[in-house]
């Protein structure tokens, strides 16, 4: 008998260690979320670390039970069925580990209550200035930033550092739900048509990436965001100059929105991918018929195109014709 | 009960074959429910493995988009609507009638409809992926306006299926309250009734008060997405924002139901397991009256923390703090249970066959899964939590490495009853360790995954600092596959050749085991009175007693 419970022993250990080789290799481990770089990020990696000491209390104390239970009760001489003693329960015991459980999750709640504030609420004004409003709409499958002055990106945000920045976050009512989450900066919140939510951050200069974190189609894995936060002036001078260039058509806009818009589901070469080939088709080089497949989508018997460019303004419609007409996809 | 006069039964309904399908056996249509899950849950397994397969290193090409998404949303919809509900009715259909002494259920026929909807359902949802468009792609939440808009008959055919699972449930549920509430045996009172039984009564009050809300959003989803009868055709917009309607009504439906559903799966699972232990520790339950009670407690707090799956979609804090405060206090009574069975094994004599195996690797593993909610209750860690792979994980340990290892412990304990024959024992352990180990190497790194920052449902990643982690749960999720075809060898191997059994091969101590093995179509010639929850140890006694060879114990 002792040899075979020798064997489970290791077969137990063996566990453990296979378990703890990946966590060597993943570097931080992801044994805690990612290194929080915004105060509500922070919050919450301190609510995480104040559950986990309770979580791992009792994890410890239920295996530890079960396994000395096991060992100091197992059979070994006795007939196998010598019944043990008829011990139908004991009320304070059983008292006891009700109590315990209520305590605990009554500090873990307290601990809540006390970081929520810090976590969900914006605060007015951060070490250099007011909060700064973006907002944020998640459409199939890209992310369109809209600052106040009117510059628009799609996927790469950009923002001013130690400064609150609240954030919008919308989803048009023709599209789907998507959830806005950039791990360093904050927890998620979905982006639901007719609804207005909003989160925010404040970080230091960074860069800072995440994705889409509720299923919205096909391409859902590829919709991908990033934040870049830069020094408060830096960020100032790229807003104005962006501003100029999107009047003169001179911005990156026309390329953000070929490789976050179009690109995601036809390929960066236009090459198809899971929708069909569009390189050398001849709308890409006919401004208004891009305007109007863009704008209200297609339903042929090839498939069906979504209006992903439903509501855009023509600012960002000549953008992506610009873009096409300067930079043809090449197919390959 | 009275006799009833036996119809004599028409020649072609005794074949072997024919016999199965007209039956309305309890018995049989258990075995039936049992197989029938069995294959689904094979079927779930392998979309799963193609799953892992995609996901093993990043960028890779192994499924495109759509067939990632289609896999995803029908191994969930699968594992749950067609795997562990209808595995658990189908032990609760053996067990129920033989556990309280009668002599089947109350409505034998409403429970051949049950079996033969489910499979239709089952049948349904499978022919799916050959509808036009393909199978349903939306996730099994389904979630509007995305299952709104995917073209194609895939999702329609998912809801009718649903439909249809949900009525047989709903029959199925009837018929167990109806058996329990009037069919016990002389003496059986509520507080002398197996826990088992206690935690199907709880399943089948929970699937009556929960599915009607998931039928109801079902409807207005297919109402939705447009129906066509005739020349009328139908377009309503409950869901779709742009007309006014609401998303969140299908989430507030779904949900609903969609939490008590983990504890409808999770309860019989907990029962399992309440007649497991105290049987390989050969002491009776440890505060009997405390677990069924906790049942209870647990099928009611269960219905009142739905919008904790709904975290993130902007809720007033208020809303999110009553959420998070009922979440948690489903831990308590789940709490109470653990270590109920922790001093179920308290001073007993444990022996370790493969029952009592899967049953202690439930204990071991189920721990981690209640943990893990903690967090997700806690609604600010949810924020950074929620639809990552770290909710991938903590489902997966309640669900498999509860409800799964759960599902074990009974199927190696009540096969002698179901069969006549023991399964192989050295096989069991074998099946048993490899499991274990290859759940955890499966699913634990999904929680790191999680943490580092990958949702859940997409069917690929660039970032190749996942790819450690995603190739670890790969190939544990193959070796998962190889202890579940250990099982199937198993099962081949001893239907013919296992060693057959007597009444009761592991001095049980509920009436199930009364009987012979397996039973005859009537269960019982006769049923012992009961005089407590332990009536065949009652049994037991009083022979040694008359036979004066009293042991003290
Ligand atoms: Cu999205």
């Amino acid at each position: 008998m002792a040899s075979s419970v020798r064997a489970k022993l290791l077969l137990a250990a063996t566990t453990l260690a296979l378990l703890l080789v990946p966590a060597a290799y993943g570097g931080n481990g992801g044994f805690v979320p990612v290194t929080p770089e915004s105060p509500n990020a922070h919050d919450i990696r301190a609510s995480y670390f104040f559950i986990t000491f309770f979580t791992l209390g009792v994890f410890v104390l239920v295996e530890t039970l079960l396994v000395v239970f096991i060992f100091r009760f197992r059979r070994r001489r006795r007939p196998r069925f010598q019944d043990g003693p008829t011990l139908h329960g004991a009320t304070r015991l059983e008292l006891l580990w009700t109590a315990l459980p209520v305590a605990i999750l009554f500090l873990i709640a307290t601990f809540i209550f006390i970081e929520l504030p810090g976590i969900s609420h914006v605060p007015s004004a951060g070490a250099t200035g007011r909060a700064y409003q973006i907002k944020v709409t998640g459409r199939q499958f890209y992310w369109q930033f809209e600052y106040p002055n009117g510059v628009i990106s799609i996927d790469s945000m950009r923002a001013p550092a130690e400064v609150p920045v609240k954030l919008t976050v919308v989803s048009p009512d023709t599209d789907v739900i998507h959830s806005w989450w950039i791990p360093a900066l904050g927890g998620k919140i979905d982006a639901i048509p007719g609804i207005v939510n909003t989160t925010w951050f404040e970080a230091k200069p960074g860069f800072y990436s995440g994705q889409c974190a509720e299923l919205c189609g096909l391409e859902h894995a590829r919709m991908l965001a990033s934040v870049e936060v830069m020094p408060k002036s830096e960020f100032t001078a790229w807003l104005s100059q962006r501003r100029a260039q999107q009047s003169a058509g001179t911005s990156d806009l026309g390329d953000e929105e070929w490789g976050g818009v179009c690109a995601k589901c036809h390929g960066l070469a236009g090459e198809g991918g899971i929708a069909v080939r569009i390189a050398g088709s001849a709308i890409l080089s006919d401004p208004r018929a891009l305007a109007k497949i863009v704008r209200n989508g297609t339903s042929t018997p090839r498939g069906t195109m979504p209006a992903v460019g439903s509501g855009w303004t023509d600012d960002q419609v000549s953008a992506l014709t610009t873009y096409l007409k300067e930079h043809p996809p090449s197919g390959s | 009960m009275a006799a009833r006069a036996e119809t004599p039964v028409p020649g072609w309904q005794r074949g072997r074959v024919a016999s199965w399908f007209v039956t309305t056996d309890h018995k049989r249509i258990g075995i039936l429910y049992v197989s029938t899950s069995l294959v689904f849950f094979a079927l779930g397994g392998l979309m799963a493995l193609a799953m892992r397969t995609q996901l093993a290193q990043a960028n890779a090409g192994v499924l495109s988009p759509q067939h990632y998404n289609e896999l995803v949303t029908i191994h969930g919809t699968t594992m749950i609507f067609l795997v562990l509900v209808p595995i658990l009715a189908g032990f609760a259909n053996f067990l129920v009638p033989l556990m309280i002494g009668a002599r089947d259920v109350a409505f034998p026929r409403l429970n051949a409809l049950s079996y033969w909807l489910y499979l239709l359902g089952g049948l349904v949802l499978m022919l799916s992926f050959f509808a036009k468009g393909g199978a349903a792609q939306a996730g099994w939440t389904s979630y509007p306006p995305l299952s709104e808009q995917t073209p194609g008959h895939g999702q329609d055919l998912w809801i009718l299926s649903l439909h249809i699972l949900t009525a047989s449930s709903v029959a199925g549920a009837i018929n167990f309250i109806v058996t329990i509430h009037n069919l016990r045996a002389p003496g059986m009172t509520w507080t002398r009734m197996p826990l088992f039984v206690w935690s199907i009564e709880v399943f089948a009050w929970m699937l009556l008060a929960v599915l009607p809300t998931l039928s109801a959003g079902l409807t207005l989803l297919l109402l939705d997405r447009g129906i066509s009868i005739g020349g009328w055709h139908i377009q309503t917009h409950f869901f779709n924002a742009a007309k006014g309607g609401a998303p969140l009504l299908w989430q507030h439906a779904f949900w609903f139901f969609g939490h008590p559903e983990v504890y409808i799966m999770v309860l019989p699972a907990f029962g399992i397991i309440s007649e497991v232990l105290p049987v390989f520790a050969r002491k009776p339950i440890f505060g009997y009256k405390a677990v069924a009670f906790s049942t209870v407690g647990i099928g009611f707090i269960s219905m009142l923390v739905w919008a904790h799956h709904m975290f993130t979609v902007g809720f007033p804090n208020a809303l999110n703090s009553f959420f998070m405060i009922t979440s948690m206090a489903v831990a308590v009574p789940t709490g109470v249970k653990v270590f109920n069975w922790l001093a179920t094994l308290w001073r007993g004599n444990l022996h370790f066959d493969t029952p009592m195996l899967y049953a202690l690797g439930f204990l071991s593993v189920f721990v981690v899964g209640g943990l893990t909610g903690i967090y997700l209750a806690a609604f600010p860690v949810d924020w950074q939590v929620h639809d990552s792979y770290f909710v991938v994980a903590h489902f997966h340990y309640t669900l498999f490495g509860g409800v799964v290892f759960a599902i074990f412990a009974g199927l190696f304990y009540w096969w002698p009853k179901m069969f006549g024959r023991l399964l192989d024992e050295r096989l069991g352990k074998w099946q048993f360790w490899i499991l274990f180990v290859s759940f955890n190497v499966t699913f634990f790194p999904q929680h790191l995954l999680g943490l580092e920052g990958m949702p859940r449902r997409v069917y690929t990643y660039s970032h190749e600092s996942w790819e450690g982690y995603n190739m670890t749960s790969t190939i544990g999720s193959y070796v998962m596959g190889i202890a579940l075809l250990l099982f199937l060898w198993n099962v081949v191997r001893t239907t013919r050749r296992g060693p057959r059994v007597g009444n009761d091969p592991w001095q049980a101590d509920t009436l199930e085991w009364y009987t012979t093995s397996p039973p005859p179509p009537h269960n019982f010639d006769s049923v012992p009175y009961v005089t407590s929850a332990r009536p065949l140890h009652d049994l037991r006694q009083r022979l040694r007693e008359a036979n004066g060879t009293r042991r003290i114990s």
